[in-house]
C-alpha cells in the first residue's frame, strides 16, 4: 500500500511501499509540484531504486529552478538506503 | 517455497506478501526483510524489463539456511546477462551527473551476503543469500 498527498502544512507526505509498481503514481504526483518542496517520509516503509529514481528526477527538475526537495523524518531503514546509494549527499535531509 | 509469477510489476505486492509468509513460517529473522525485499524487487524488475522475448513466468525459490535465507530467481528464454559483474555506480558523483540507471543492481550487490549467477540453455538463475550478522542482529538496512 502506497499513499502520497499533501498535509495541512503543504508538505508532501509519502507512506507505505514505494516500489516499481507505485513509482509512476509517485512521479505523476511530484511532476505537479513546483518550487521548494518538503517530503515527509516518516511513514515510508520501503523504497527501491524505482522510488529513488522518482526522487532524483524530481530533485533535479526543481534544482534547475533553484529549489529542490527537502526530506524530513527519514527513518533508519530508508536512511540506510540513501546512504548506500549516495542520496544522503544529494538531498537536504532533516530528522534522520 | 517455490512459486512462479507473471511478468508484471503488479506481482511485486504478491511477492512481498509471500515473502512475509515464508519468513514467518520458517522463523527467519524479520530484520533481513528489507534487504531481501529490495534484492528480490530489483532482480525481478530487471528480468521483466529486459527480457521481453517471452511470456513465461519467473520462478522464485526460497529456502532457509543457517542464520538466514537463500533466494533464487529463474528466468527463461533469455540472453545471458550476469548482474554480478555490472558496472559500478559512482555514488559520490554530484547531482548533475547522477542518473537512476544501474542503481538497482548496484544495491543488490551491496545488500547480498553472497550472489551467484548461472546460465545455460537460455535460462538465467540468480541466487543470493542474506544471513544475520555475527552477534545476532542483522546490519542496518
Amino acid at each position: 500500500m502506497f499513499e502520497i498527498g499533501f498535509n495541512e502544512r503543504g508538505e508532501v507526505v509519502l507512506s507505505g511501499r514505494l516500489d516499481a509498481a507505485q513509482a509512476p503514481r509517485a512521479q505523476a504526483f511530484l511532476d505537479g509540484v513546483s518550487g521548494g518542496c518538503v517530503l515527509d517520509i516518516a511513514a515510508l516503509e520501503y523504497i527501491s531504486s524505482a522510488g529513488l529514481g522518482v526522487l532524483l528526477s524530481t530533485h533535479k527538475r526543481l534544482m534547475a529552478g533553484q529549489a529542490g526537495l527537502e526530506l524530513i523524518n527519514v527513518n533508519r531503514h530508508i536512511g540506510d538506503i540513501f546512504r548506500y546509494s549516495g542520496f544522503d549527499k544529494l538531498f537536504v535531509i532533516r530528522g534522520v | 517455497m517455490r512459486k512462479t509469477y507473471r511478468r508484471n510489476f503488479d506481482q511485486l505486492a504478491e511477492i512481498v506478501a509471500d515473502t512475509g509468509h515464508f519468513f514467518a513460517e520458517q522463523h527467519i529473522d524479520d530484520s533481513l526483510r528489507m534487504k531481501v525485499d529490495l534484492s528480490l524487487e530489483e532482480l525481478f524488475v530487471n528480468m521483466v524489463t529486459y527480457n521481453t522475448e517471452t511470456d513465461r513466468d519467473i520462478l522464485l525459490e526460497m529456502r532457509p539456511i543457517e542464520g538466514g535465507v537463500e533466494v533464487s530467481l529463474t528466468d527463461y528464454d533469455v540472453e545471458r546477462f550476469d548482474p554480478t559483474i555490472v558496472k559500478d555506480v559512482d555514488v559520490d558523483a554530484p547531482l548533475a551527473e547522477r542518473t537512476p540507471g544501474g542503481l538497482g543492481l548496484y544495491l543488490v550487490l551491496k545488500m547480498a551476503d553472497s550472489i551467484n549467477y548461472e546460465y545455460s540453455n537460455r535460462t538465467s538463475r540468480i541466487t543470493f543469500r542474506n544471513i544475520m550478522a555475527t552477534g545476532g542482529a542483522a546490519e542496518d538496512v
